[in-house]
């Protein structure tokens, strides 16, 4: 009996899950235009050249209100409703990395961990003594640091890296599921009204069952 | 005017009659608590799934090369495309829950007993059916876990004695989980919906015959019952209310707490996920599975884990009414049984380790010991019970229904009211 009982604490204890998540830093993200407008644009400065958002097109950027300017200096020839591809085809990415870059339209809902795996992920670049770049979230990745977060010592820089990390991992959560927030909204609404209709059904039901006796 | 096609009708189709015999006066014990809304309130999820599937097959296209991108196309698109897609994939996890509930209740106080038993038969096919219907939708979206899930589960019937491979091939439509699969699954996702709701009218008309059950256990005199309108619709749909809240909290703020993060990435053959796992719904039966080292015995297992509930009413051999609530021993087990689901649960969702394999053991261990046990269990327990002296709230309910039989030889039934 005893040994079963230690089983079952340790059962709970060796839960990997848990220990995954505890090396994630847990992260709000932001859910305003300006965040998200910063979010794109380093996004494109930084991870554009390899990764797709094939289900994020320029036309839907337009829309949630970024500048146009900028839309059209990211889309060149392309048409409004061409999706953001990525700059790197899939043989040259094959080349470099021997892999073709996961597309990241949906990267925020698709890791365990969401919006909080993506920006420790990106900022989990160390080097060892011996120069090698190592990820402590991902260790087995092919991407090359992308944000410098391993070669950057300076507290400040570090501030700014962490703080442009945040504005892409916001991006993506937008990316991933851009109805969220018309969602939260309407969720109001709905929860408020149910509220009240069921309070009224409870008063129609006491009143109906006040009849017997 | 309003009387005059009702007449029009009624003499060409039983719809006064009908809602008298059904509605106003099919008569309902009075004591039924809240845990007898849920049968109502699995009904409803069943509308409410059919209502939102129909609209999403109108923007679903299976096919390996656009499925994971049409979902997409539901959640981006259309106009509240994504209302609809988490209103279904929670409506399934709500279904599992709403069931759940119903059959637990069935269980604690004893409902499968005669005369109902064709009723939990009837009910153990249609959660069969829901099973089918639920494990088949899973591999519509096309996503990692959809594609190996359905691997794993079809593989499941290599265990089929002589022809196992055969078997498996036939169910995918190839050697292997692809586009046979998707379009077969597909459509048998869209026609088990309809087969279930042809159960539920058997399952109803069963219980328009036997009438509700009730938490004494007793058949109550015919002054105990009263009309299901507007008594127990009112209650319903307060019932109705309060599920809602709690749904609609998950489809509005939470949908994707009951998505596998993997199920996002779209399947891909080549790589399998570090961790398979279900969804919640099937996880104590996955970890049944699991328990057993032997294929064939796992499969055998895991199957009877589910079948096995058929038995109940003739392993349970006591006499005394009221399920549960006056049998101390029973309601013992009744909860042991909840926490080893939940055990069993936990199990199922962790990655195999020496500790939860153990503790899966044990937890399939009990879960069968205690359906093999219950008979002894049971009688045992009927007789202490009887010995130690019944309490004096049952023995009155128990005189009073036998007076009630003596007095109306014919209709012994609960609820007959003539």
């Amino acid at each position: 009996m005893k040994n079963l009982i230690v089983t079952l604490l340790l059962c709970c204890a060796a839960s990997q899950v848990w220990a995954a998540e505890a090396m994630l830093e847990n992260i709000k993200v932001d859910t305003d235009l300006p965040a998200i407008a910063r979010g794109v644009d380093d996004l494109m400065n930084n991870c554009h050249s390899c990764h797709n958002l094939k289900y994020i097109t320029y036309l839907n950027l337009a829309k949630l209100g970024i500048d146009r300017k900028k839309i059209d200096e990211w889309r060149g020839d392309q048409p409004m409703d061409a999706p953001l591809s990525g700059l790197m085809s899939d043989e040259a990415a094959m080349q470099s990395f021997n892999l073709v870059p996961p597309d990241l339209s949906l990267m925020t809902k698709a890791r365990e961990g969401g919006a909080s795996y993506v920006y420790s992920y990106l900022l989990g670049y160390y080097n060892t003594a011996d120069g090698v770049t190592h990820n402590r979230i991902f260790p087995a990745t092919h991407m090359p640091d992308p944000l410098g977060m391993s070669t950057t010592t300076d507290h400040a820089q570090r501030e700014e890296i962490k703080k442009t990390a945040h504005d892409i991992v916001s991006f993506l959560s937008w990316a991933a599921d851009p109805h969220e927030q018309e969602r939260y909204r309407l969720g109001y609404y709905v929860i408020g009204y149910l509220v009240i209709l069921t309070l009224l059904l409870y008063f129609v039901k006491k009143q109906i069952w006040s009849r017997l006796k | 005017m309003t009387s005059k096609i009702i007449n029009w009708v009624d003499r060409r189709f039983p719809l006064s009659s009908f809602v008298k015999h059904d509605l106003t006066e099919y008569p309902t014990p009075r004591n039924l608590s809240y845990w007898w809304n849920f049968g109502f309130l699995a009904g409803f999820v069943l509308v409410l799934q059919v209502a939102t599937g129909v609209f999403l097959a109108m923007h679903y296209k299976a096919d390996v090369t656009l499925s994971f991108d049409s979902i997409q196309h539901i959640m981006r698109d259309v106009n509240y495309g994504w209302l609809l897609r988490f209103m279904h994939a929670t409506g399934a996890s709500a279904f599992f829950l709403v069931i759940y509930i119903h059959m637990a209740r069935t269980l604690y106080y004893g409902s499968y007993r005669a005369p109902r038993e064709l009723m939990w038969w009837t009910g153990q096919g249609l959660l069969l059916l829901l099973m089918a219907t639920a494990f088949m939708g899973y591999l519509l979206p096309w996503g990692q876990m959809s594609f190996w899930g359905a691997t794993v589960i079809t593989n499941l019937f290599k265990a089929t004695p002589f022809y196992g491979e055969e078997v498996v091939s036939w169910l995918r439509g190839g050697f292997s989980v692809g586009d046979p699969t998707l379009t077969r699954f597909f459509s048998l996702h869209y026609l088990l919906p309809f087969l279930i709701l042809g159960g539920v009218v058997v399952h109803l008309i069963a219980l328009h015959t036997v009438k509700s059950s009730n938490p004494s256990g007793i058949d109550l005199a015919a002054k105990d019952n009263i009309p299901f309108h507007p008594y127990f619709t009112s209650k319903d749909f307060y019932g109705l209310g309060i599920f809602l809240i709690i749904y609609c909290l998950f489809v509005f703020f939470f949908p994707n707490s009951l998505m596998e993060p993997a199920n996002n990435i779209p399947a891909n053959p080549m790589q399998t996920p570090t961790h398979i796992v279900p969804e919640w719904y099937f996880l104590p039966f996955y970890a049944i599975l699991r328990s057993v080292p032997d294929l064939v015995g796992g499969v055998v297992a895991m199957g009877l884990s589910v079948m096995v509930f058929a038995f109940m009413p003739y392993l349970d051999r006591s006499r005394i009414p009221g399920g549960a609530r006056y049998r101390p021993w029973y309601r013992m087990m009744f909860y042991v049984f909840v926490v080893d689901m939940l055990v069993l649960g936990y199990v199922g969702y962790t990655p195999p380790s020496n500790e939860t394999l153990m503790m899966g053991r044990i937890a399939t261990i009990i879960y069968f010991a205690q359906f093999l046990l219950l008979p002894f269990i049971s009688r045992k327990e009927e007789r202490w019970l009887i010995q130690r002296g019944l309490p004096s709230e049952l023995k009155e309910l128990m005189a009073s229904d036998t007076a009630e039989q003596n007095k109306i030889q014919s209709h012994r039934r609960s609820g007959d009211s003539k």
